[in-house]
């Protein structure tokens, strides 16, 4: 078969097609810094939170088809007991590590859309997540879906906000990319060495890519500090998953002018002894949503704000001898929001009609499910971000 | 000024500098004082040969004993009395570790080795995160170095059964009954063939290859139990045969899309993630021998092109300006050196996933710069300072022909005339530059 000269794990690798040397040129430290102080994001604009959740979530363990007797049979050493689960319908039941979702389920505040992947999925996690942030089938495309929505936007240092330091593919875009802030705050250079330390983010048309880049995210550093460390005046506590979602809670409450966040976990890649960590990291995920949604109940942006949860694909219907599952193709996506019309979405697919792997079938395309927040969300028509695609699910 | 300085200014071009700087940076994490100076007047050719140097004795590692890492035995139960022995001793031995290794890329006087041993941590990328024991990864480092410029079809069947690669991939967990095919698939897919060259059944079969192999955690020693290993025929990548681990992986190694992979990947890592390799280095790795593609590589003509620009990763960052500034990593403050390349996202030992580290833009953000700038506060407290002990309207010069840097953009030089008064502070700047933090 053809090997491309960018497979996927380059890709997530390498997010380096931001060739954005032009547009940065143009802005100074003080331009954006104003900027985002002075323009706290106008009432009513809906935000996106994106939860990417790395290593393969198994869907059929998070959301269980468990009166189905498949699901006890093929997985009889991983299968949740009715003490391990909150029923929904007569059916499916939630992952019993995951009440607080379960609950915001109840109040019609979560879509679950089912059976979500792609054509012919990739049971590579890396082939695959490059799928699922680039929004393209085609490993040629090295931008990510959100980064090619911030091309499309005047360039603004806060327009789409990162929690850690290394920038996820899905938000480098051709002339833009997120900015990153750390779950330990904005820290400026300090001392004597500090006041000449701006001039080192000053872009020039003579710089290459990869200069002009380090130079923006300089720049870039200043400008969220101005805007965002007075906001972060506490250190946020809890798990890795709720400081990251519990930073996002305070900026948005802060009124930052943001309108798309990206939060992630990993360690979801259970081969073996599933039970036990899959439980561990959904109950770590669900508890920061409860108290995220809790935090934005808080404020004023309540309603604005959309919660999209998925990973890169989910596991085998067959668990193994080692209490585990290998790598497997569709799964739930969680949209969780005030404004989000709860209830179920797509096609459960079957546990008795698997492809030739053992996997299941898909009954949604991830791209449909992304449509429905572009242009539910972020006001931008799917086809500008995905090329020929047109259609769109929207549970908003 | 020694005269030849005067020499070198006059006489060598941009290009050059450019393709002296990336030599010693990427083969060599960087010069130390005066390395890059005496590079450019000796040539590009010469230069190649230099950062090529491996495999004499390395005096530059005679004051570096490997640390003797005891063997910790099971993790005691949460109650018992030596519980919190033994997780101060493993945690304190891991930090030995990672201080060992950062220390023996910046004492160097031969670099490649330990360059080559950095990439092949993040091709076999295996985690301390699940791993635990350090001891278990110092096996598995040392048998990286051992191979790190030998033969792949050797370091392949010595990874295959390496104990820390074997847990982190759950082979612990690869039954006969019910094959487990983590390991199967991360070799194929990212350490010898690439994504794409083999099908699902591919991966079904060569997991079951793969059983029978149960390692002992502390230590990383693997054992084969004949009994629970598949032994009958198995068909992978249409060749029938019994395989276990060590066929499996010559197996792999034949084909030719090793060849192309570990070529693809070294050009990736060393050369540029936007430009392909000329079909002619493959060539190189016909016999599978990494130094004959290394050797290539460093001699061939990517230097030259503009293109082949590579961001430095926090660590090859950081080792550079060790190397630059006579550190020696373990004396600094150790908590917070490892808390900021925590931050960074690149701990040795503590690849992100078993894809390795991240690459390019994404170690640009703010936040990297935000401990960048940390790591150079705890560097100047021990940096030996005196390349730019010239006079002001010299220092700019003398800095980038100290760090290796080809030339700096009137934005850094202009920052860095600042500062003109406070070595420390000019440093700090010229390291923090975008000319330094990338191999332009």
């Amino acid at each position: 078969m053809n090997t491309c000269e960018f497979d996927r794990r380059r890709f997530l690798q390498w997010t380096g097609a931001g060739l954005f040397a032009t547009l940065s040129a143009q802005l100074s430290l003080e331009s954006l810094a104003s900027a985002a102080s002075a323009s706290p994001l106008a009432s009513n604009t809906p935000i996106l939170v994106i939860v990417t959740l790395y290593g393969g979530n198994d869907g059929l363990n998070t959301v269980v088809p468990f009166t189905d007797p498949t699901y006890q049979s093929a997985r009889s050493n991983i299968a949740l007991s009715s003490s391990q689960l909150l029923p929904f319908t007569s059916t499916l039941a939630f992952n019993a590590s995951i009440p607080n979702i379960s609950a915001l389920y109840a109040q019609n505040k979560v879509a679950i859309v089912q059976g979500v992947s792609y054509p012919e999925p990739s049971l590579s996690h890396f082939s695959s997540m490059a799928i699922w942030q680039s929004a393209s089938l085609s490993a040629e495309v090295s931008t990510g879906w959100i980064g090619r929505w911030l091309d499309l936007q005047p360039h603004n240092a806060l327009n789409a906000i990162g929690i850690g330091s290394t920038l996820p593919p899905l938000m480098v875009g051709e002339k833009s990319v997120a900015s990153m802030v750390d779950i330990g705050g904005v820290q400026l250079p300090w001392g004597q060495a500090a006041s000449q330390i701006p001039k080192l983010g000053r872009t020039s048309s003579s710089d290459i890519p990869f200069v002009a880049a380090d130079a923006t995210s300089i720049t870039d550093l200043y400008a969220t500090a101005q805007a965002l460390g007075p906001l972060l005046t506490s250190s946020p506590t809890g798990s890795n998953i709720n400081q990251q979602l519990a930073v996002v809670s305070t900026l948005i409450n802060g009124n930052v002018p943001t309108r798309v966040w990206e939060v992630n976990l990993s360690s979801l890649d259970t081969h073996v002894s599933e039970v036990g960590v899959q439980n561990e990291l959904l109950a770590e995920l669900d508890g920061a949503i409860g108290a995220f949604m809790t935090a934005i109940s808080a404020g004023s942006r309540s309603n604005d704000v959309t919660v999209m949860i998925y990973s890169e694909f989910g596991r085998r219907v067959m668990s193994n001898a080692g209490g585990g599952t290998d790598h497997g193709t569709s799964a739930p996506v969680f949209i969780i929001g005030n404004g989000v019309k709860g209830g179920l979405y797509g096609d459960q697919p079957p546990l008795s009609s698997l492809d030739e792997n053992g996997n299941l079938q898909v009954t949604t395309d991830f791209r449909n499910v992304y449509g429905g927040l572009l242009e539910g969300v972020l006001g931008t028509p799917v086809k500008d971000i995905i090329p020929s695609w047109n259609t769109s699910l929207s549970v908003l | 000024m020694p005269r030849y300085i005067t020499w070198v200014r006059a006489h060598i071009s941009t290009a050059q500098r450019v393709a002296t700087s990336r030599l010693v940076h990427r083969f060599n994490f960087g010069p130390r004082p005066g390395q890059y100076l005496e590079m450019l007047q000796r040539g590009v050719e010469a230069t190649q040969t230099s950062v090529l140097e491996h495999g004499v004795a390395d005096p530059g590692l005679n004051s570096l004993p490997t640390p003797s890492l005891p063997n910790l035995g099971p993790i005691p139960a949460p109650n018992a009395s030596n519980v919190s022995t033994f997780w101060n001793t493993l945690y304190a031995n891991q930090s030995e570790l990672v201080l060992w290794w950062l220390d023996r890329m910046a004492l160097a006087d031969y670099p490649l080795t330990e360059r080559m041993t950095w990439f092949w941590h993040g091709h076999w990328a295996t985690s301390n995160s699940k791993v635990f024991y350090p001891l278990t990864m110092q096996r598995q480092n040392n048998t990286l170095r051992r191979y790190a410029l030998a033969n792949f079809g050797d370091m392949a069947r010595a990874m295959v059964v390496d104990g820390a690669l074997n847990y982190w991939l759950d082979n612990e967990d690869n039954y006969l009954s019910s094959p487990n095919e983590n390991l199967a698939r991360e070799l194929m897919e990212l350490m010898t063939i690439g994504v794409n060259n083999f099908t699902q059944r591919d991966v079904t079969a060569a997991a079951r290859a793969l059983t029978g192999y149960s390692t002992y955690q502390p230590t990383g020693a693997v054992t084969f139990d004949a009994q629970q290993h598949y032994s009958k025929p198995l068909t992978i990548l249409d060749k029938t045969a019994r395989y276990d681990a060590q066929s499996l992986a010559s197996l792999l190694v034949s084909t030719d899309f090793n060849a192309k992979f570990i070529t693809d990947r070294m050009w990736f890592r060393f050369v540029s993630g936007t430009t392909k390799p000329p079909p002619a280095l493959e060539g190189s790795f016909a016999r599978r021998d990494i130094y004959a593609l290394v050797d290539s590589l460093a001699r061939s003509s990517a230097w030259n092109d503009p293109a082949n620009s590579l961001v430095k990763s926090p660590v090859e960052w950081f080792i550079g300006a060790c190397r630059a500034t006579k550190v020696r990593p373990s004396t600094l403050t150790a908590n917070a050196l490892q808390w900021c390349l925590e931050q960074m996202g690149q701990v040795p030992f503590n690849p992100p996933n078993v894809g390795g580290w991240p690459y390019g833009q994404a170690w640009l953000s703010g936040v990297a710069f935000q401990y960048r700038f940390e790591v150079t506060e705890l560097l100047m407290t021990k940096a030996d300072l005196s390349p730019i002990s010239v006079p002001k309207s010299k220092m700019v010069q003398a800095c980038a022909d100290w760090l290796g840097v080809p030339e700096w953009s009137r934005r850094t030089a202009n920052a860095l005339d600042g500062v003109s008064d406070n070595p420390s502070d000019f440093v700090t700047l010229a390291l923090l530059s975008p000319e330094y933090a990338v191999s332009v």
